[in-house]
């Protein structure tokens, strides 16, 4: 489905990713894990093409995404969660999610993706017209989840997911995700490894822009390197 | 009376400032030139072509969008990332427009045919000019539709989203640039409807647009950067200001008033009227 090869990219002089090698099938649900620094988030943004890479290249369903702008790689079925969430605070619930359709494929699925995402997560229809500034830092996390979703997304990238919430919420919502139909391939960028672990099929460990460890996240979750440096074991 | 035609009009010039200020980030310093461009435009049309009225009014704001995609096109979108040149860039341009517009249609000032003739009584109380009336009908109803289209349209949706996180907005399909080269084209379209509104009642000279310009700016601070509430709020108290410390104290001062207020609310409310706290 995506294939990122030798990815080398910059963040100004300095080289944050160094021939980065992943790939991620139809379906897939993939985790990549790393500390703070390690470039999590780059590798995202170079995927949605925010960031622009020196070398190397990411390839949805075999065709190149390199040069081409973010609104153009979400419209071929690509969507992000941010960090931070990145919700439209001053805007209501509603006019999030819908936001998050604005791709034509979206748009014409509105209704039925409202539907999907409220089933998901039954708070959102409750604060529907409420500012979703006002949401807690859970609900945003939902809403942000729900935006991406609207786009009727092949791929979802998601950055952080368990960023500042307690560990209930976070188990919440990896459980959501779970619930999600099959075909959404799902690529999650996690500092949380145990839950990431959990809840995805493989991944890949960053450290320092390198793919260090890679492979079945059970056999991952028995490693001793990474039971010693992310699990504290 | 006079203060709230005025402040209607002001609240139209400062609500295409504000809507380029939230969603580029750029100061257009050629707002008050695009005011008078359209003045000039309709009584083009009108008065040396004899075109209709009506028409003369749309084409010359037409003409005016059209234009501002262009200065977008051509000054601004290469800036994008240095706010410092587009400022430089926009203020060069008004002065170029306004020698330009001195040299095809002198210092003279030039007025285009007004809608209506006369004067109507307003509440028993007091005659006004039907002119005046309608300016103010038009642009309270032309600022009523900028509303309208913001809250309702998926053009306003990405208006909004944009001003908020222009990043994010792109991420959610937004092509951004083709955004910004819209909302500058109905910044100035705004600038243009204020223009061929007020022409009938305040003639244009090549300069008259400094004094437009300098009050939108002052009216999109007081109200707030890139708040459109702020806009029409503090277009209205503006004007009202302006006339009733005209009325009551000297005219001389009339523009003295502006500026007391404006510093009064940001001693007391830093970000304006309705600013938001991190801008
Ligand atoms: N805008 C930027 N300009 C320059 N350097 C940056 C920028 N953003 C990030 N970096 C640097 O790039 C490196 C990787 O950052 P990145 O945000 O990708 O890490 P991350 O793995 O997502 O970390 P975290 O877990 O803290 O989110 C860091 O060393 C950081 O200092
Ligand atoms: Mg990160």
């Amino acid at each position: 489905m995506l294939q990122w090869t030798n990815l080398d990219v910059f963040r100004g002089e300095t080289q944050v990713l160094w021939g980065v090698c992943l790939y991620i099938k139809a379906g897939e649900r993939v985790a990549v894990l790393g500390s703070n620094g390690a470039g999590k988030s780059t590798l995202l943004g170079a995927t949605m093409g925010a960031i622009e890479p020196k070398g190397g290249d990411i390839a949805f369903k075999g065709i190149s995404l390199k040069g081409m702008r973010p609104h153009q790689i979400v419209r071929m079925g690509l969507a992000i969660v941010p960090e931070g969430r990145r919700i439209y605070k001053d805007m209501s619930v509603w006019e999030n999610l819908q936001m998050g359709a604005y791709p034509r494929r979206g748009r014409h699925l509105l209704a039925e993706s409202a539907d999907i995402i409220c089933e998901l997560f039954p708070v959102l229809r409750e604060r529907r017209d409420q500012r979703a500034g006002t949401l807690s830092g859970g609900e945003q996390q939902m809403l942000a989840i729900g935006r991406a979703l609207m786009s009727r997304p092949e791929v979802l990238l998601i950055d952080e997911l368990s960023l500042g919430l307690a560990p209930i919420i976070t188990r919440q919502i990896f459980k959501a995700l779970d619930a999600l139909p099959g075909e959404t391939t799902i690529l999650m960028v996690e500092q949380n490894v145990e839950q990431a672990l959990k809840h995805s099929a493989r991944a890949y460990v960053l450290e320092s822009g390198r793919v260090v460890r890679s492979g079945p996240s059970v056999e991952l979750a028995r490693d001793d390197h990474i039971r010693k440096a992310y699990l504290g074991l | 009376m006079n203060g709230v035609v005025i402040g209607v009009i002001y609240a139209l010039a400062a609500l295409g400032v504000s809507l380029v200020v939230g969603i580029m980030n750029v100061i257009n310093f050629a707002h008050g030139e695009l005011y008078i461009l359209a003045g000039y435009f309709s009584f083009l049309f009108a008065d040396a072509l004899g075109w209709n009225m009506y028409l003369s009014l749309a084409v010359a704001v037409f003409l005016v969008f059209l234009f501002g995609i262009f200065i977008e096109y051509i000054l601004i979108r290469p800036t994008y990332g240095n706010e410092m040149y587009s400022l430089i860039l926009t203020f060069i341009l008004s002065i170029v427009l306004q020698n330009a517009y001195l040299l095809i249609f002198g210092p003279y000032p030039n007025k285009p045919p007004t809608w209506i003739k006369g004067a109507t009584e307003v509440f028993g109380l007091f005659f006004y000019g039907n002119q005046r009336l309608a300016a103010l009908v038009v642009g309270a109803f032309v600022i009523t539709a900028v509303f309208l289209v913001i809250k309702l349209t998926w053009f306003g949706k990405i208006v909004r989203a944009a001003s908020q996180d222009r990043e994010m907005a792109e991420l959610n399909g937004v092509n951004t640039l083709y955004l910004n080269m819209l909302s500058f084209g109905l910044g100035c379209a705004l600038a243009g409807a204020a223009g061929v509104i007020l022409a009938p009642v305040f003639p244009v000279t090549p300069t008259a647009g400094v004094q437009v310009a300098l009050t939108a700016f002052v009216v999109v601070v007081l109200g707030g950067m890139g708040s459109l509430w702020g806009c029409v709020v503090g277009g209205l108290v503006l004007g009202l200001v302006e006339n009733l410390g005209a009325a009551f104290l000297s005219t001389g001062y009339k523009h003295i008033f502006g500026f007391i207020i404006l510093i009064l609310v940001l001693l007391i409310r830093p970000a304006g009227l309705f600013g938001r706290k991190e801008i």
